[in-house]
């Protein structure tokens, strides 16, 4: 009996532990500075946003690239 | 006539002056502005932007895209604004205006995204703050600019001060460490369900021993991870001699989390990793809140600054000079264009002009300006173009005042806070000491370290924690949310206690106590229905504030209205309209419009006269005043029932202000007041030792609300007001106002009656812990208790109304 709680009670901790580093990590990388923000992103998660979103960081990787070797 | 939407803005209109489209007739448009920004988004394919708009309403574009915004590109703007990213491209923080909504965001982000040369673009929603960065090589500024001014907003630079990275970075750090706390007490709770079951029911030791080290675990990164500020600032406070809260908190904690590892490792006693959470966690949340305040106080600070005019354009032998504000000297002539705002005071120097003060006495009005008179910073020309000449430097200008002086109340609001650490260090002291000296008492005694230990911790855990924590923020809490019911918004809860001790309410006139919205009084004279269509289509021809007023009378008044098609309509400077109707001359507007066409006037009114002639006879005048709110009287019989006296301070002239005080039975009244009058009244009452509140709405009022103990502002004022006040009337009813009061008033009582539970309890069981008859589920059941007390007593709170 005790050895089956004690089972749950590691994996309960552990996943819960994996969640908060996740949550950590983002909020570490800005995502909760702007509390409104965040709550309206849900509203623009069509595929045609994310795609966007995609395309977004597609093009400032490129654009760096594109500035880089006129730098060096 | 029905009313129909605008596709643009979604703001509602009769549907005869709407635009309709060519195209497709179900779509409408009420302004050339918002029909241009429809197309430009549709051939754009941005045209999903009223989808995610939903029923929000946004403001149909300003008249912005025909700004200049050469000046973006100037160096004296790239050296203040522009930094180099470290991938060689450009970056610029701006505040951008116009922002209504989640779509609002959208759309710009993704304009700007789909711009060539735009590297990145984010804007914050919550600030309204954006970060551009873009490439030189590809596109200039002013034309990122152009383009956000092109789809109806606007877009003003922000210098990011040091002081807003570290809040940031602040609030973010702050922000993870509550996160964290919460997390791992709301884990805790559901762990203590098992437990507490187990004393009733029944457990055996070794589940027991189980759910001790699970609690161990989520409690140990409470203490020294989100707990970790309490032991720095009770380190700071040691070091400058002083015992704070951090260091009740961090020791009585501390302490807690060691007895309870004993207990852990099979000592004798109960655990109470339980408390070691929520102690921190309860605190934390507390002191998250005021950073988020300082973090919004640097925002607004941004914001206002933003408004602040880069430079003006001097006058001198040789021509035209742009110069940054700085550099403009006394005596220098001061060219300013319509639309554009005075940098500096000084002095017309032309024979006349027309400025919109309202930034600094609240007057809708637009005020007339003669050879000599005097120009405000920040006031904006509203007529033609003028030229001044300065009488003061930037520095001490009208402008530049409210500017610091805002700055300086920001930094230096939060007196009470300091009293409250005073109070506290107090009891930290008087607990710490009684703990310390029961130890001693004890170890003396009988010379058991164990018991000694056990009973000086039951007396810190048991001074400590919840009724004594729970006792202001729960009937705060239950206050703000009854308050939130009625459309009265407190920003902080620590307020309410100043607001229930408050002794006088300062009042601003236009838009609090009154409408802020020009109404016809009286009527001189009778018109026939011809004559009155001829007068409906001249004033639907001015959008001055008179104009509208009689429009808006006309068409609640008379169901004959007919629009008629005028010739010649001219705009008479700050006098009136002109129009030629079939070869008949109609003239509209005040006494001195019709004196100067030879017509014999000798209305004496001490309200607005709007007088309509035809072919120089005067055929009928309207006497329009500024109306009373409707519950104004009441809200002062309140105020005089509860005694508190009502104080009236208004930039008006003196008869007006006379006339409104008496009307609503306001005994005290000053007139003729600037923002920084007002505010030095404040502060001389304050100093008076009264607690003053301020209501009030406008730009204007806003370095008065920031001086007040506790601000008032009406939920459709100023920016700059909602931001510097600490309670918003959403609904802009005054009996918004007497319910603030109302609120307070009795959240403070239970407040005070919750604050006497605790101390009571505090009274009762910190002697039985010290004689050291505290067994440890006694300890666990009387602190539950002692909250529940608190939160029912506090419940009561709402049910009077």
């Amino acid at each position: 009996m005790n050895s089956i709680l004690a089972l749950e009670l590691t994996v309960g901790i552990i996943v819960s532990f994996t969640l908060l580093g996740i949550f950590i990590w983002a909020a570490k990388s800005g995502q909760f500075d702007d509390s409104k923000k965040q709550m309206d992103g849900l509203l623009f998660d069509s595929p045609e946003d994310l795609q966007t979103a995609y395309d977004k960081e597609q093009k400032i990787k490129r654009m760096k690239e594109k500035k880089k070797p006129k730098e060096s | 006539m029905s009313k129909v939407k605008c596709t643009h803005c979604q703001l509602e209109f009769d549907e005869t002056v709407m635009i309709r489209e060519k195209d497709d007739p179900n779509i409408y448009f009420c302004c050339n502005g918002c029909q241009g920004v429809y197309h430009l988004l549709k051939d754009d394919g941005l045209d999903s932007f009223y989808d995610k708009i939903g029923n929000a309403t946004i403001a149909p574009p300003i008249a912005s895209s025909k700004q200049d915004s050469s000046s973006f590109d100037m160096d004296s703007f790239r050296q203040r604004y522009i930094k180099t990213t470290k991938e060689g491209f450009s970056q610029v923080n701006l505040v951008i205006e116009g922002i209504h909504c989640a779509a609002c965001i959208w759309l710009n982000e993704k304009i700007l995204d789909d711009t060539d040369g735009v590297v990145e673009a984010n804007i914050n929603f919550t600030n309204n703050k954006a970060k551009i960065v873009w490439d030189e090589d590809t596109i200039k500024l002013s034309q990122i600019i152009d383009k956000i001014r092109s789809i109806g907003y606007n877009a003003y630079p922000y210098d990011r001060s040091e002081e807003d990275i570290k809040a940031t970075a602040k609030k973010r750090d702050y922000f993870i460490r509550m996160a964290i706390a919460i997390f791992a007490s709301m884990n805790i709770m559901m762990i203590d369900v098992a437990k507490y079951a187990g004393f009733f029911m029944g457990m055996k030791s070794e589940t027991l021993h189980l759910v001790h080290i699970a609690e161990f675990i989520f409690s140990t990164p409470v203490l020294f991870y989100s707990g970790w500020i309490f032991f720095r600032g009770a380190y700071y406070g040691l070091k400058n001699h002083i015992v704070n809260m951090d260091l009740l908190v961090s020791s009585g904690a501390t302490l807690t989390y060691i007895y309870s590892i004993y207990v852990l490792l099979g000592g004798v006693g109960h655990s109470y990793f339980d408390s070691v959470a929520m102690i921190i966690t309860f605190v934390l949340v507390g002191k998250y809140l005021e950073v988020i305040g300082k973090k919004s106080a640097i925002d607004t600070m941004d914001k206002i600054k933003s408004q602040v005019p880069l430079e003006a354009t001097i006058i001198e032998e040789n021509g035209k000079k742009v110069v940054p504000l700085d550099e403009i000297a006394i005596g220098d002539i001061i060219e300013v264009k319509m639309g554009e705002k005075a940098t500096v005071d000084g002095e017309l120097i032309f024979d006349e002009a027309t400025f919109d003060e309202s930034s600094m006495t609240g007057e809708s009005l637009p005020i007339e300006k003669f050879k000599g008179d005097k120009i405000y910073s920040g006031t904006i020309n509203s007529g033609q173009v003028i030229r001044y000449r300065a009488t003061k430097n930037y520095a001490n200008s009208t402008l530049n005042n409210i500017v610091t002086l805002l700055e300086d109340a920001l930094n230096s609001k939060p007196q009470i806070e300091e009293r409250a650490n005073e109070i506290s260090k107090y009891f930290s002291i008087t607990i710490l000491s009684l703990a310390l000296l029961s130890f001693l008492g004890w170890y003396l005694y009988n010379g058991d370290f164990e018991n000694a230990l056990i009973i000086s911790i039951s007396v810190i855990v048991i001074a400590c924690p919840c009724a004594l924590a729970l006792a202001t923020p729960i009937a705060s809490l239950i206050g703000i949310s009854w308050g939130a019911d009625r459309g009265v918004l407190f920003k902080e809860a620590k307020f309410i206690e100043t607001f229930a001790k408050a002794t006088t309410v300062v009042l601003d006139k236009t838009g609090t106590v009154t409408d802020g919205k020009l109404s016809v009084k009286n009527i001189i004279g009778s018109i026939d229905n011809d004559n009155l269509s001829l007068l409906y289509s001249l004033v639907d021809s001015s959008t001055h504030p008179v104009s509208k007023a009689i429009k808006r009378y006309l068409e609640k008044n008379y169901i004959n209205l007919r629009q008629i098609e005028l010739e010649n309509i001219i705009q008479i400077h700050a006098k009136g309209l002109e129009a030629i109707y079939h070869g008949k001359k109609l003239l509209g507007g005040n006494s001195q419009l019709l004196k100067d066409n030879g017509i014999d006037i000798s209305i004496n009114s001490q309200y607005t006269i709007y007088n309509f002639a035809i072919d120089n006879q005067l055929i009928i005048s309207f006497e329009l005043e500024d109306a009373l709110k409707s519950d104004s009287k009441e809200l002062i019989e309140y105020f005089q029932l509860v005694g508190v006296e009502p104080i009236m301070a208004t930039g008006d002239h003196e008869n007006v202000a006379k006339r409104i005080a008496q009307e609503v039975g306001i005994r005290e009244y000053k007139s003729t007041m600037s923002p920084i009058d007002k505010a030095n009244y404040i502060e001389s009452l304050k100093k008076d030792g009264k607690i003053v509140v301020m209501v009030g709405d406008g730009v204007n009022d806003a370095l008065a609300l920031s001086k007040a103990d506790v601000s008032i502002a009406m939920g459709s004022g100023a920016d700059v007001a909602l931001a510097m006040s600490d309670v918003v009337i959403l609904n802009n009813s005054l009996l918004g106002v007497k319910d603030s009061f109302r609120i307070s008033r009795r959240t403070y009582k239970f407040i005070k009656q919750n604050l006497s539970i605790s101390l009571v309890y505090n009274m009762i069981t910190i002697p039985i812990a010290i004689a050291g008859f505290v067994m440890p589920l006694i300890a666990a059941l009387s602190m539950s208790l002692s909250s529940l007390l608190v939160v029912g007593n506090s419940i009561r709170i709402k049910e009077k109304y």
